[in-house]
């Protein structure tokens, strides 16, 4: 039965595949091939993050000093405005879904591509302009009043907010479409015999994250439109006293946000559930409670956007469901953690570069989660609000959560995506470098904000030098380990070790085909008989070729038939 | 479907309880750490509602560490002990379990339990900082870029920077912002709130321990944001009678009108390097620091408008310097570029004298070639 289902998974893929492109262009410019499309996000998303990492350099050097003065403070407030927007809507979200969503999802549900190729390049080519648009604000006078830019100070901001503006409403279209994109792939397009429950976890996590990026961004985009619209002809949106609201967009904008940042990290979740399993030579532990979590988490991200605002004036009653629901996600949260460890126990744990980046992650992200706590309670918010403890905080979660997951990913699918392996021994350099100067850089910044350091400040009292050149030496050392990683991607292009397919023994389908995967991905949709991480039985994969050694190009006909599964 | 193929003697793994153990007493250690803690001694406890939020800041502290000790020292634990050895063969692979319906119950109750103590505990302290007792002084905050100003029931005009109030009496304070969003914090007092305009927000607390404190902006208000700064001064009841008393004095006297006849351009000169020049340059009006070159301010035909549409001359200089100026000039027509807010007299700590001086001196530089 799971053979004829395969059979007509194959045949109805045909009248939805387009022919191989063959000219320049059309290949790797243009293409309409999720991989390629997926890469040219990593690329693309890569050099935001070089631009974006060296803005917080120049953060981290500024604040060597108390009073500052290696950039003058309109340049600090730009610096760390597009620094923060670089990371999180140029860098973090687009590798997230566009990058490894777009190069994994597909082959994982044993699909030859997303359900809409067209909207797909479409959201790509928004991207690379909105990251211009962003970072080219430096030349008219970037936008100062950080990621946030609340009116009404940013209504009095320099011209580059307006770019600001036009940029993330940009990337927020491109974020849209994809995640539409992605639903609309997840439900329909899974291989035959992939139930929900059949799916790898990733995949959860991009459709959770696909529906969050459907739903919450639209509330930024009519935010930011509303802004613009007031900086550039002055509609009193945000102005009160021609009867606007500044609270409105604070609103609006953590509507978006908080979501937001599970847009950010429910990716980074499923990236650890895909490599606990295969380096722990273990089913993950409670796969129906992560699956289940990441939808919880997804929703009751949309209930909690107040949390951002105990200080900037609500009803007060009002601070309590927030407080109490944002409490509650931790409860999700605990139990992806739980499970993990659970996975870890009794496994033949191996130390890959991206098993040490899912580890730290646990760690780091963990203590991230756990700060969350202190600041869903209104009264310690109303110590910590507006500190440096703010700063610590989102780092641990976006630097130690998302980028170590992006790192880990990165060590993960670098044979799929190149066909080429990368040095282990230098993964483990970067990881050993990265975890302790990380936590160099951003420990004492929690510190820092309890004793009171407010946050986006230029200029700071003398008794919090040392804890802050603590922080900036710390950071330094965070850029070079970051060099090991890219001097490590170029040697395994220029010389690396050729992949084999599955050099993990991993058990989700990307693995099965040639590294990197044919155009078609598949020479035949497989059929999908068992969960993914099984390893002591034979794969659950019925109808899976070697394809990586037959053109997988189904316009010829007289392939072969569909082989029974690899034992 | 779940296959077990571990031995059965291996139970949790070798050394499971004594390292759960350990983590326990480490956990314990740190607890008694937790709650002995002097935060008072590192941070003053200055007012009432701060005790209480550090209180909760501690419970939660003791929790947060134990979460962290255990997941983190499980996950050591397990990777030393569950790692693939060299002895073992290739094909190796972990114990092939799935689930766990009792062991998943419990870290999802536990948790569950775990955040309702601490829900609790801050619904308590929340419900006390809403029914602080406030209202023996009431006086308000304004925030401005980037100054605080103070205004008292008993005092005819503002103050700055310097914010008086007296030990032990219930204080609500009012605050709101004249232009962009501000924050006012006090570390000690361990509250805020934010300066927002058009809205009024009240803080209540009771001020216990004399000292000065700092009352810090910590919401991003425009270029001088990490210099937005005040100082709370909790004085004794005496004393800040009679703060109270000399200030309402002082600012009778400092009434009248300007006479800008008495301006003396060297005395306003060496004011314009004490007040003007961190934020104005003497150069064209395009040479813009935070506000405008001021060199050329009377005889540059091409020098915007001010405020009121007229030419600039000496007269309505002093009114900008009295008055203060409040965002960008619409008035000047499209190609102006942005101006900053200029702080009134009052946040200038202007004198008349002081004033007339220095528009002796601006006048002065535009005769001088």
């Amino acid at each position: 039965m799971a053979v004829a289902a395969s059979h007509a998974g194959h045949l109805e893929q045909h009248d939805h595949i387009h022919p191989e492109p063959t000219t320049f262009i059309g290949k790797y410019i243009f293409s309409l091939d999720a991989k390629v499309i997926g890469i040219q996000y990593m690329i693309t998303g890569l050099l935001f993050f070089i631009i974006s990492g060296l803005l917080a350099e120049v953060v981290r050097i500024q604040l060597l000093r108390p009073e500052g003065g290696f950039v003058s403070n309109d340049t600090y407030n730009g610096v760390y405005s597009l620094h923060a927007s670089g990371m999180i809507w140029m860098t973090i979200i687009p590798l997230m879904t566009g990058g490894f969503g777009n190069f994994v999802m597909p082959l994982m549900i044993g699909a030859r591509d997303v359900a809409f190729p067209w909207l797909n390049l479409a959201s790509f080519w928004i991207f690379p302009p909105a990251g211009v648009i962003l970072f080219s604000s430096f030349l008219v006078g970037a936008p100062d009043a950080g990621w946030t830019e609340y009116p009404p100070v940013s209504v009095q901001g320099p011209p580059g907010t307006s770019l600001w503006c036009v940029a993330i409403f940009l990337i927020g279209i491109s974020s849209t479409m994809t995640g539409l994109n992605f639903m609309v792939t997840i439900i329909k397009m899974r291989a035959p015999g992939m139930t929900f429950t059949r799916m790898p976890l990733f995949v959860w996590a991009q459709l959770a994250t696909a529906m969050l990026n459907m739903v919450a961004t639209v509330a930024l985009s009519a935010a930011l439109a509303a802004l613009f619209i007031e900086r550039t002809f002055g509609v009193p949106f945000y102005d009160p006293g021609r009867g606007g609201s500044p609270v409105l967009w604070q609103h609006m904008f953590w509507f978006y946000s908080h979501p937001a940042v599970y847009i950010m990290i429910l990716p980074a979740f499923g990236f650890i559930s895909e490599i606990f399993p295969t380096f722990a030579r273990k089913p993950i532990f409670g796969y129906k409670m992560i699956a289940f979590s990441s939808i919880a988490i997804a929703l009751l991200g949309f209930m909690v956007w107040a949390h951002h605002m105990f200080t900037s004036g609500m009803a007060p009653w009002l601070q309590l469901p927030f407080m109490i629901l944002t409490m509650v996600i931790s409860v999700p949260t605990g139990i992806k953690i739980f499970s993990w460890l659970a996975t870890l126990w009794g496994g033949k744990i191996e130390f890959h570069a991206a098993m040490l980046f899912a580890l730290g992650f646990i760690v780091v992200f963990t203590f991230g989660g756990i700060t969350g706590i202190f600041l869903s309670a209104v009264p310690v918010d109303l110590h910590l609000h507006g500190t440096y403890f703010i700063p610590a905080h989102i780092h641990y979660v976006l630097f130690g959560g998302s980028i170590f997951g992006l790192f880990a990913a990165v060590y993960y699918w670098w044979p799929k995506i190149t066909g080429r392996m990368m040095n282990d021994t230098l993964g483990a350099w970067h990881f050993w470098l990265t975890f302790v100067s990380f936590n160099a850089t951003f420990l004492p910044m929690h510190w820092l904000g309890i004793m009171g350091m407010p946050r986006r400040v230029a200029q700071y009292r003398p008794e919090f030098q040392f804890w802050n050149d603590v922080c900036s030496i710390a950071s330094f050392v965070l850029a070079a380990s970051t060099l090991i990683f890219l001097y490590n991607m170029f040697t395994s292009l220029t010389r690396g070790k050729k992949a084999p397919p599955n050099p993990w023994n991993a058990r989700t389908l990307e693995w099965q085909i040639s590294s990197p995967p044919p155009y078609y991905n598949f020479k035949t949709i497989p059929a999908v008989l068992k969960n993914p991480y099984d390893f002591g039985e034979p794969l659950p994969y019925l109808g899976l070729g070697p394809s990586d050694k037959e053109d997988p190009h189904p316009t010829k006909p007289g392939g072969t038939p569909p082989e029974p599964a690899h034992a | 479907m779940a296959q077990v193929s571990a031995p059965r003697k291996l139970g949790l793994g070798p050394g499971f309880w004594p390292v759960t153990i350990a983590m326990t007493v480490l956990n314990l250690i740190v607890t008694y750490g937790i709650i002995v803690f002097p935060i008072d001694s590192v941070l003053p406890e200055a007012a009432a509602p701060a005790g209480d939020i550090d209180a909760l800041f501690k419970f939660m502290s003791v929790f947060g560490n134990a979460i962290f000790v255990y997941v983190t020292g499980y996950l050591v634990y397990f990777s030393i002990v569950w790692r693939r050895r060299s002895t073992d063969p290739p094909e190796a692979i972990g114990i092939q379990i799935h689930d766990n319906n009792k062991l998943e119950f419990w870290w999802t109750v536990v948790p569950c339990i775990l955040v309702l103590m601490i829900a609790i505990f801050s619904v308590r302290i929340w419900w006390s900082l809403q029914n602080q007792i406030g209202d023996v002084l009431t006086m308000e905050a304004v925030g401005h870029q980037f100054k605080f100003e103070f205004r008292y029931p008993r005092l005819k005009a503002s103050v700055y920077d310097d914010m008086h109030v007296p030990v032990d009496t219930p204080v609500t304070l009012q605050v709101t912002s004249s232009d962009v969003i501000h924050s006012f914090w006090v570390p000690e007092v361990r509250i805020k709130a934010d300066m927002v305009p058009g809205l009024v927000q009240t803080l209540r607390f009771t001020p216990s321990k004399v000292g000065t404190y700092r009352i810090i902006c910590t919401e991003f208000c425009g270029v001088n944001h990490g210099n937005m700064f005040a100082t709370l001064h909790i004085d004794s009841q005496q004393d800040f009678g009679r703060w109270l008393a000399a200030t309402s004095k002082s600012q009778g006297q400092s009434a009248g009108a300007v006479q800008l006849a008495s301006g003396q351009a060297a005395a306003g000169q060496q004011l314009f390097g004490q007040k003007c020049s961190s934020c104005h340059s003497i150069g064209p009006f395009e040479q813009k620091i935070v506000g405008p070159g001021l060199g050329k301010l009377l005889s540059d035909p091409n020098h915007p408008n001010l405020v009121t549409g007229e030419k600039p001359n000496p007269v309505d200089i002093s009114h900008i310097l009295i008055n203060g100026y409040q965002g960008p000039d619409n008035s000047a027509g499209k190609n102006a570029p942005a101006i900053g807010v200029m702080p009134n007299r009052q946040a200038n700590a202007l004198s008349n004298q002081d004033i007339a001086n220095l528009v002796a001196y601006l006048t002065s530089l535009s005769q001088s070639k």
